[in-house]
Formats: C-alpha cells, structure tokens, sequence
C-alpha cells in the first residue's frame, strides 16, 4: 500500500468517526513502517481538519464531530506512547477548560465549541454544565491551561462568567489566564464589561479567539 | 396516561447509562435509522413542504425513536421509557380545548390542522427577551396587551432588581421572578386586560424555586408555566421539580422543546423526527397543555433560516394530524427592532407554523438575547400575517416565504440590529416613534402588493394611531 492510501484511508477513517477502523488503520499504518509521527501530521490531522471545514459549511454537524473527535482521542491514546519511545511527543497547541456556567444546564453550544477545539489541535478539559466558577479555577491551574472558556445561555446565569474572573482575581492567577466568554445570552459589550479576554458569538469564533490567545503565548 | 408519579419512578428505576452512551451510543444511531427506514429528506425548495405521506412518514419515525430511545433523567443518568401502549394512550386521553386566561380574556386554545381557517392563537410578547428597567418591562407588557390579536402574553426577562444584576438560583433571582410577575399584572391591568394568560411564566426564574416563588405571586390555574427538555431528550430534576409544582398547584403548562438544529439531532431531517418525537413526552413527562417547539440553527441562533423553517413546518404538519396537543410555536429572528428584515423573518417562519396547523408566539427580535431590543410593533404585525394566512394552502405559503427568505437569509450572519425599545419607543408615553409606523405602514403594504396577503382587520398600533 502507498503511502498516500495510508494517509488517505487513515483521514476517512477519522471523517467516517469510526474509532475501531482507525485503529485497524493506525495499526496496518505502523506495520508498514510508518512513523507515529506521519500518520498524525499526514493521516490523521488533514481528516480532523477536513471534519472542521465540512461543519463550518453545514454538510455535517454534532454527531459527526463529536464521532471524529471521539476517534482521535481513542487512536492518540495507542499512539502516544509510541511517540514518547521515538522521542517526539506530540506538542499541543494549547489547553482549555471549558464548561456550562453555575445554574445553567445548557450543553449543547459548549459541547460544539468543545469539539471544535479539538479538531484545532487544542487539550480539552470538558467540566460539563452546572459548573463552579471555583472548580473551572482550580481545573485550569491543575492541567496549567492556557485558556478559560466558559458559556451561559441565560441573562440569569451570565453573571457566573464574572464570577470566574473575580475568582482568578482573588486567587492572583488572573493574568496567567485567557477568558473567553460565549452562549445566547453573551455579547461583546458583555464580555467586556466583566473584564473577559474575548467573545465568540459562535464555535467558529471561540476556536479562532483560542488560536489568537495561544498564538500570542 | 400514566401518572407522573410513574414516570418519576422509572426516573429512578430505568436502564443505566452514561450521557455519552445516551448520546452517541442510543440516541444518533436510533435517529439515523429512522430517518433512513422512513425516507426523511430535506427539500430546500418547499420550506413549507405540502406532502402529507412525508408529514405522516416523520411521525411514524418519531414515534418508533422515542420507543427504541426515551428519555435521559441526568440527575438519575438513567433512561425514562415507555412502552407503545402508554404512547398511544397518551395521545388518545391528551387534554383538549383548555382554557386560558379568565373574565373577558379566557379563551380555549384551539386545536389546528394543516391549511386550516381555525384562527390560530396568537401570544404577543418580548418572548423572554432581557430588559434593563421596571419601567420599560411594564410599558412593553402593557403595549403588547393593548394588540387585539394577542391571545395570551410572553413576558419579558427582567435583568436587574433594585440595581442589582439577577443571578439565577440566588435570592436576586427569587425576587427578580416575583417582581417580573408583579410588573406583567400591572402592565397588563394598565392595559384593561387583567384576565390576559401569561404563557411563559416564569421567564425571569432560573431554578425551580423560583418558579414556586413566583407563583405565588400572580401566577394563576389560567396561565400557563413555561417547562423544557433538556437537548436533547434529556431531562434534569430542576424540571421535573417544576412539573411536579405545577400539577400540585392545578396550573398550565407550555412544554417547551428547543430542539437545536445542528445539534445532537443533526440536521433539519433529524430534528422534524425529534420535535414529533417530544409530543408525547410533552404529554406523559411534561404533562403539557401545548407544545411549544423552537427549532433554533447552531450557528445563527435563529428559528427563521430556510432549513429550520422546513424543519418546523413539517413536523407541525406530523403532529397536528396525529395528536390532539396544541402547537404554538415561537419564533427567533436575527435582526433587531424597525427593521423591514425583522417584519420578513417574523412572517416567513409565522406562515410556514401556521398553514402547518400551528398556532404561535410572536416572537423575540435580535436573537432575543440583545438587551432592550424588542418592540412591541413586531409580534403586532407577526399576529396579523397569522390571522391572514388561516386557510392558506401550504403550495402558496411555500412560494411566499420563499421570496422572504430572499429577502433577508443571506443577512442572518451580520443581521441589522435596529433600534432599542428605548429608541424607538417613547418610553414615558409609550408610543412608538412615527418613522417606526412608516416602516410598519409600507411593509403591511408590500405584502399585500407582492403576496395579496388578505389582512383582516383594521388593527390599533399601540400609542393610538388606526389603520386598514
């Protein structure tokens, strides 16, 4: 088998969000003498990417993302071991805690801003809904994150987004921190006012406000 | 129909499973199948699709979904399910006809049919739309309760008390829902019109204490509190804790399911199937007097894209011909108040519910969540194409909103916003400014140029000024 096919079977395999067939498909790459690190860059991450595009389009949605990201994650597990014994462990671009704020059990526009971080190469500490300003606090500074996004969908519950900056504060880890803020109720003039680091109307935004914060260091 | 208490007791007795699991493992691969089994397609040229055999075709595969799947209880992490015959039984003993509202105001929520004459029920409101002050909460109630096409009220969402920005779950948030009950009396006594329903109450409360809170305080049997699923098929205590207040308390309820478009439920094929699907779960979970759809695009926040449109349209036509429960749908649209793209979004998805046998609530403006974007012209002239196109065939209302929506969904993305209430309003005395009725005037008058839409009545805006 070329290589390409293998980079080509290996990117369906993750557009397809088919976990078991990628692993077959990282595991038939291997025995073919490709390298860990080729059959991320070249196989796997063009498929992740290929995944964002078709979504930020509307030809597939939730499911399909959630699918893919679930693959990915399922096949980097067998895979970063093998990295660390070639001595190339993966950098990720960054680390995010993301939650539903205090009060508000709305999932699913976080669940897509969680996915589509992912797809942009981002570690991903998915609290949930109902979330503490305390515990997104105490997650980020446990898996030293780089960014904090929190959404709320309700003018009731948007208020606990302040609350996240006035913990960092009280704490004196702001400044180590990137806020982002989201969800219906949410706006610029919003996340300016509480002090955020940025607003994104849509996972679209919220993705490319990440990148934009890691990319400054 | 089974009991509720019966439902809470599977809540703690069903089958256990993870929400990943629910998600991924039961709820996607059961709606896909049907969705493949009964031949679901999404036809972006018939919005408002005129296809009987699709329309029963969506229920059948709704009803073998919500079989296969049930519903998840997060707090128990446990599926409510039920069997075909509590289904049907359901459906065959769902309420009927209820009143709402009392004295003069009381009316029975009709029962439609697609491209039926029955007029459909109007609720007029900012439909939970956050405003910044008492004093424009109780004009905007008392504007809206001054249209004669409104049947019931949506109230706004109070964000402040005393200065203080609510947080739900708080003791703001129990004062903030009182107040917002005490003000929409006010406003609605002001508008001699004391017995008008309040259809979404509580819309301020965020918990279900604070529903009780408010309840207490001016809520009635009449009225209707508004009860959600969680997205999607999901359930969380907080609700069920409300269902439970409410059959206690003897009152209403609007089962409210905001189906995402994009979501869990993928796209409009699969959310036609869910929001059939919630009817019954609207009847045996929520114990609802209505159903009260919004399926609202991921992307653009908004029930008035071509795509949603088609969705919501075709699963009023799949369960208006199968279930007795009541359909008031409510609407989202991008653009914010005195702009024409806001009169073409409100009437493009209010003609797709209602020639789909839909009754609905007009509606919230600038997504409903810009503060203080709202008016009280817009849900008025969103009753008024309502009651126009009561009997229109679904072929002539598929090509009318096809030609608003070529109006206006390229700009969905970066909508106008308008203007706030406060803008074009006079808030002392709550008139609307005149370029405010200049821009009502000539749109009223391009549908009737353009579409023929055969208004029927000469309508009061609120602040005084008559026209026909």
């Amino acid at each position: 088998m070329s290589d390409e096919s293998i980079y080509e079977r290996l990117g369906a395999t993750i557009i397809a969000g088919d976990k078991d067939k990628l692993l077959q498909a990282v595991e038939d790459a291997l025995r073919e003498g490709v390298t860990p690190s080729d059959i991320i860059e070249k196989g796997m991450s063009p498929g992740m990417k290929e995944v964002g595009e078709r979504f930020t389009r509307y030809e597939i949605y939730l499911p399909e993302m959630m699918m893919a990201a679930e693959a990915w994650e399922y096949a980097m597990k067998f895979l970063e071991p093998k990295l660390l014994e070639a001595g190339t462990e993966r950098k990720k671009v960054g680390r995010v805690v993301l939650g539903t704020v205090k009060g508000d059990v709305h999932s699913i526009g976080k669940t897509i801003v969680g996915a589509m971080l992912k797809m942009s190469g981002f570690e991903v500490f998915d609290l949930g809904v109902d979330v503490a300003a305390s515990a997104f606090v105490t997650k980020a500074e446990e898996v030293e994150a780089n960014i904090i996004a929190a959404s709320a969908l309700m003018s009731t519950t948007i208020p606990q987004q302040k609350s996240i900056i006035e913990h960092l504060e009280a704490r004196g880890v702001r400044s180590k921190y990137c806020v982002l803020v989201g969800g219906g109720s949410t706006n610029q003039e919003w996340a300016d006012s509480i002090g955020a680091d940025g607003y994104g109307r849509t996972a679209g935004d919220a993705t490319a406000l990440a990148l934009k914060a890691v990319s400054k260091g | 129909m089974i009991s509720f208490a019966t439902v809470v007791e599977r809540a703690f007795t069903g089958p256990i499973c993870t929400e990943r699991d629910f998600e991924l493992g039961i709820f996607v691969p059961n709606l896909r199948k049907v969705v493949e089994k009964y031949s679901i397609k999404y036809d972006p040229q018939h919005p408002v699709p005129a296809d009987d055999d699709l329309a029963d075709r969506v229920w059948a595969a709704a009803m073998e979904f919500l079989l296969e799947t049930g519903v998840y209880c997060l707090d128990t992490e446990r599926r409510i399910l039920f069997t075909q015959e509590e289904i049907e039984g359901a459906l065959e003993t769902g309420p009927r006809g209820h009143v709402f509202g009392e004295g003069k105001d009381a009316k029975a929520m009709p029962r439609r049919f697609p491209e039926d004459k029955t007029p459909p029920w109007c609720s007029v409101g900012p439909t939970s739309s956050p405003v910044s002050s008492e004093l424009y909460y109780v004009n905007l109630v008392k504007a809206h309760a001054e249209n004669p096409l409104g049947d019931s009220i949506t109230i706004p969402c109070l964000t402040h008390v005393d200065g203080q920005q609510i947080v739900g779950g708080s003791p703001l948030g129990v004062e903030g829902a009182i107040r917002a009950v005490l003000l929409t009396r006010e406003g609605m006594r002001r508008a001699g019109r004391p017995g008008m329903p309040i259809v979404n109450g509580v819309t301020t409360a965020t918990r279900a204490q604070e529903h009780i809170a408010a309840h207490h305080f001016g809520i009635r049997q009449t009225d209707a509190l508004e009860i959600g699923t969680v997205h999607e098929m999901k359930i969380d205590f907080d609700s069920m804790n409300k269902v439970a207040y409410s059959l206690a308390a003897g009152s209403l309820i609007f089962a409210e399911n905001g189906v995402i478009l994009g979501g869990l439920a993928g796209g409009p094929a699969g959310v036609a199937v869910v929001i059939a699907a919630y009817n019954p779960v609207d009847l045996l979970l929520l114990r609802g007097a209505v159903q009260h759809p919004f399926p609202t695009h991921f992307d653009l926040g908004v029930t008035s894209t071509r795509d949603s449109i088609w969705a919501r349209s075709l699963a009023n036509q799949a369960v208006t011909r199968n279930s007795t429960l009541p359909v008031v749908n409510v609407g989202y649209s991008a653009a914010g108040p005195m702009t024409k793209m806001l009169l073409y979004e409100h009437s493009a998805w209010v003609i797709g519910s209602v020639v789909s046998g839909g009754s609905v609530e007009v509606g919230a403006s600038a997504r409903g969540t810009a503060l203080d974007y709202t008016s009280p012209m817009d849900p008025l002239f969103g009753s008024e194409v309502a009651h126009a196109v009561a009997g229109m065939s679904r072929k002539e209302a598929n090509g009318i909103v096809n030609a608003l929506l070529e109006k206006y969904e390229d700009k969905l993305r970066d909508p106008p916003i308008g203007q706030k209430y406060q803008e074009c309003y006079n808030v002392v005395s709550g008139k609307p400014n005149q370029e405010f009725i200049e821009l009502y005037r000539e749109v009223r008058r391009e549908m009737v140029a353009q579409f023929g839409l055969p208004f029927k009545f000469t309508v009061l805006i609120p602040g005084g000024e008559f026209y026909s």
